[in-house]
């Protein structure tokens, strides 16, 4: 990914990532959790702001600070290091809200011709998947990554 | 057939910092872990030869 990204850090297992996102209303840290599901190999992303006095994790804040295509780039860049470790792995994203979820298949249609080097990727529509278009409302979206 | 490797180039610099492990028996989501289970166990996975319409 050549777009601005924030400075990652995790732990041992790249399963829960920090950053911090800077902007207009300061400095928000940012949580990306990979929780598995009740399917082999198959994770939940979660992603939400942190609370700096309470420790809180809230995934229906809205940040507006300013910087949504870096924390984008950042949350995609999560996906490349937990997929590198977890090379079984297939990871299931949805919003918390609807206009959340529009915002993630936004960040996937910009990235998408990179991703799909990659990634097999698919968007869930009326309870069926579906490969990725642009354009589709989907409710939520699974990535894995590609066979040889 | 296996699993093609992420090109190295596009991996992201990763600080370890192990106080985060600490995170990796919770569930800092659950709300939507919740609701990823349910939506899974309704729509199942994707079947790998299905092509958008």
């Amino acid at each position: 990914m050549k777009l601005d990204k924030y400075e990652l850090k995790s732990g041992e297992q790249l399963e829960a990532f920090e950053f911090v996102s800077v902007g207009d209303r300061g400095r928000i840290p940012k949580i990306v959790q990979y929780t598995p599901t009740n399917y082999k190999d198959l994770y939940n992303l979660g992603f939400g702001d942190k609370n700096s006095d309470t420790g809180e994790i809230d995934d229906t804040v809205i940040s507006n600070n300013g910087d949504s295509e870096k924390v984008l780039a950042t949350v995609v860049a999560t996906l490349y290091a937990f997929i590198d470790k977890h090379k079984e792995a297939m990871v299931y994203a949805t919003g918390s809200t609807k206009s959340r979820t529009r915002l993630y298949r936004m960040g996937i249609t910009k990235y998408l011709d990179e991703i799909k080097e990659d990634f097999e990727i698919y968007g869930q529509i009326e309870n069926e998947w579906e490969e990725f278009r642009k354009d589709v409302d989907y409710e939520a979206f699974l990535v894995k990554l590609k066979e040889n | 057939m296996g699993l093609k490797g992420i090109n190295t180039k596009k991996k992201p610099i990763v600080l370890v910092d192990k106080s985060l492990d600490f995170f990796n028996d919770k569930v800092l989501f659950p709300k939507k872990l919740e609701k990823a289970n349910e939506m899974l166990k309704k729509v199942g996975l994707p079947k790998p030869d299905k092509k958008a319409p």
